[in-house]
């Protein structure tokens, strides 16, 4: 009896060792999550949520799935993209529903599993109840939790991806948010030049970047410290008087010291993640070397970092900015804004979108004078798509607002009512992105942007009052969140349209 | 082989024998302005500035329930069964129900207002019931700063400078987590049953304790809260006033039986 016991014993005994050392190592796939060998240990709690590929299929899909937002127009990827370093191109402030405002820049989404608090002003300290924030919040998403399951749980597609990630189609909280936290995980960023140079992957910094990095050691590190680039802490870097009065961390501690400070960002992808700062103030790094090298505004709590020996801000000559610029962009990461997985569509379960068309009603302008007008309004649309697409963009300024003045002569009184409404809706639509491609003309992503959505609503005008009998069609790629109209049907091949290599291009043909 | 079954099965008898015996234990807290019993909306109260207002809504977290024997020890109930939410629109909230308790004699009950600073930081997966942040919780949740609001108050009160003369009182705060560092809010009540001892046998119907809850000490305490002047108080400094003020509201109210409503509903269930 004993010989066969212990054996047993001993195979059980052995047998937990093997399960709990899994358990606590928490993530035994290296495809899902890795820690780069340049970096120390992430403080994301994986033990309590290790990541599957369902787990992180599934955070994907409700990553990108504006069914999250009150009126399913905004997803997280809305105001996260992956191109943009998962924060939103050349915004400032980032739309909510109801085309409403932010008060902040949105944060680049990357590395949050080393990050030890979340958001501007470190209101939230666990990745897994951070999403709340923006679904809950008026201006962002401005949906209920609640209601946010009850659309998941009766929708087609949903309860068999819980059921893949989490062994059964119950929809609840605690999954709904870990899955989320699973996909963000995922988005680890540690593939630059400077990782590569880092981790002798036979990669090297010119003498540019070599002098720029010394410097940087120097003069930046002592906050932007380590291989994430922060040091997590909530200061105060001197920065004037903002348009929105913004008390960043006294915000949610109430310490009076605390008043003006924000968190220090990482400094990884800032090639693709400009405006800078918490208020997106700044478009450039030069403008952002400018501010600490010589205007640091004084205030009660400014960090002493930025006041050593009664001088302000950080002294750094125009040769040593341009060297810690060559530097920064060393930290750009080419691999992780392109990384297949991370985008909508890798996705297996293809989100249902709204079919524009469901848009499109019939209506009348009941005179020629206005089939004129919208003709007019055409061509200087047509004349705007070349200056977003060849960047032009002080050129697109300029036609954006005379693409508003055109449409506005309309003469709503004279319409039909559904006509006058639809009109409505669908101008102040273009209005407002028109705006953005005006106040943006220093930043072609920004108008680019909002040129997508200018277009989709033109679309909706053209079809739905079809003023004109000449061929026109509709290009719409998903994937870049962008359209446009066209009189070519193969605009496709022509050289400005195939620089953007759009890899899911659908056109339709807009019959007369 | 044998020997070893005999005396699995022994252990499991004996431990049978010993497992203690237990009962459950209801608690009602009755809402009160006063001397009034709350009216949503209708009834019209005075606060110690001397301001009219009404309530619209009321509630309030309860959590961490210690029991107090006679002999001074106490029973705490378990961790994850300790979160109650009372809601004055919802009469059935305001009856919580522990279980298990070890028939003993007690002579007061301790709790705290709020939720404890190490639930308050815990994980999503330790949220249910009434913390579920997507549920039952999730108008007594500030997302942004993640944290509990332990107690709501709102009304209207025609001295409120707001739009509508409405008021808003929402305070939480458990003190932070790490390097953020907030005021603490929670508060301790210890309640004693007056001089009675209330004895709890199994099977036999226990007893409801009643708890008062006099919200017009929300307003009226060591800070005479006035509504003209602060109609909305939420994550301020002056949150810790009105905590001050609402650590006393609660007071023991009494004995009584299970009501026969409450019998019925549970029959029909």
């Amino acid at each position: 009896m004993k010989n066969k016991i212990y054996p047993t014993l001993l195979l059980l005994f052995g047998l937990m060792v093997l399960f709990s050392f899994k358990r606590v190592r928490g993530n035994d796939d290296e495809n899902l999550f890795a820690i780069p060998s340049n970096f120390p240990k992430p403080t994301y709690h994986f033990k309590s949520n290790p990541l599957t590929a369902e787990g992180v299929e599934l955070g994907k899909t409700l990553f990108y799935d504006a069914i999250i937002s009150s009126d399913n127009t905004v997803s997280c990827g809305s105001c996260h993209q992956q191109s943009a370093g998962f924060t939103q191109h050349g915004h400032a402030f980032s739309h909510g529903v109801n085309d409403l405002l932010t008060k902040r820049n949105s944060m680049p989404l990357y590395n949050l599993a080393w990050s030890t608090s979340f958001g501007w002003d470190g209101g939230v300290h666990d990745l897994d109840l951070f999403a709340i924030s923006p679904i809950t919040n008026p201006v962002e998403m401005n949906e209920s939790m609640a209601n946010v399951l009850d659309k998941l749980r009766k929708s087609q597609n949903y309860p068999s991806l819980f059921k893949n990630a989490f062994g059964s189609e119950e929809i609840n909280t605690e999954r709904f948010l870990k899955a989320l936290s699973q996909f963000m995980l995922t988005m680890v960023s540690a593939n630059s030049k400077y990782d590569q140079y880092m981790r002798l992957e036979g990669v090297e910094l010119d003498e540019k970047e070599l002098a720029g990095l010394e410097i940087f050691k120097q003069k930046c590190a002592s906050c932007h410290a380590g291989e994430l680039f922060t040091d997590y802490s909530f200061r105060n870097n001197g920065l004037g008087v903002a348009k929105v009065e913004d008390l960043g961390r006294f915000e949610v501690n109430q310490q009076e010291s605390d008043k003006h400070k924000f968190k220090v960002p990482s400094l990884r992808n800032l090639g693709y993640t400009a405006p800078y700062m918490h208020d997106g103030r700044f478009e450039t790094l030069e403008q952002v070397l400018d501010h600490y090298a010589g205007k640091v505004v004084k205030s009660e709590y400014l960090d002493p970092i930025l006041q050593q020996n009664g001088k302000l801000g950080i002294s750094l000559n125009s040769d040593e900015k341009m060297k810690i610029i060559a530097f920064l962009k060393t930290l750009d990461d080419d691999y992780f804004i392109k990384k297949e997985s991370f985008s909508e569509s890798s996705l297996k379960t293809v989100i249902p979108k709204k079919d524009i068309l469901d848009d499109v009603k019939k209506l009348s302008f009941g005179n020629e004078k206005h089939q004129l007008i919208m003709n007019e309004s055409l061509v200087l649309y047509l004349k705007l798509k070349d200056a977003i697409l060849k960047k032009e963009t002080n050129k697109a300024a300029v036609l954006a607002n005379k693409l508003t003045l055109s449409l506005d002569r309309i003469e709503r009184k004279n319409l039909d009512i559904a006509s006058r409404v639809y009109f409505d809706k669908v101008f102040q639509g273009i209005a407002f992105d028109a705006d953005h491609i005006i106040e943006g003309k220093a930043l072609a992503e920004h108008q680019f942007d909002h040129f997508g959505e200018l277009s989709a609503n033109m679309f909706r005008l053209m079809s739905s009052f079809k003023p004109s009998d000449k061929p026109l069609f509709y290009y719409e790629s998903s994937e870049k969140k962008f359209s446009w109209l066209s009189n070519l049907s193969n605009e496709e091949s022509t050289p400005t349209i195939k620089q953007y290599q759009f890899k899911d291009l659908k056109k339709r043909a807009l019959l007369p | 082989m044998k020997k070893l079954f005999f005396l699995l099965l022994t252990l499991l008898g004996a431990s049978n024998l010993f497992a203690q015996k237990t009962t459950s234990l209801s608690i009602k807290f009755d809402n009160f302005i006063g001397n009034d019993p709350v009216e949503l909306n209708t009834k019209s109260y005075k606060n110690q500035a001397g301001e009219d207002f009404n309530i619209s809504l009321l509630q309030y977290y309860v959590s961490n329930i210690q029991l107090v024997k006679k002999d001074g020890s106490v029973y705490t109930v378990p961790q994850d069964d300790s979160y109650f939410l009372v809601r004055q629109n919802r009469p059935e909230t305001q009856t919580i129900t522990l279980k298990d308790i070890p028939q003993d004699k007690y002579v007061g009950i301790n709790f705290i207002i709020g939720i404890d600073s190490a639930r308050s930081a815990a994980e999503i997966g330790y949220r249910k019931g009434c913390l579920d942040v997507a549920g039952d919780a999730q108008d007594m949740y500030w997302a942004w700063n993640s944290g509990y609001i332990f107690v709501k108050m709102e009304g209207s009160s025609p001295q409120s400078t707001l739009k509508e003369n409405i008021f808003m009182y929402h305070i939480g705060l458990f003190g932070g987590i790490g390097d953020k560092k907030t005021l603490n809010n929670i508060r301790n009540v210890s309640l004693a049953f007056n001089k009675e001892t209330i004895k709890l046998k199994a099977g036999k119907v226990a007893p409801v304790i009643r708890i008062k809850m006099d919200a017009s000490k929300i307003l009226n305490g060591e800070t005479t809260v006035s509504i003209a002047k602060n109609p909305s108080v939420m994550g301020g400094p002056y949150s810790a006033k009105i905590a001050e003020n609402y650590k006393s509201m609660f007071s023991y109210n009494g004995i009584g039986m299970p009501a026969p409503t409450e019998k019925t509903s549970l029959g029909l269930k």
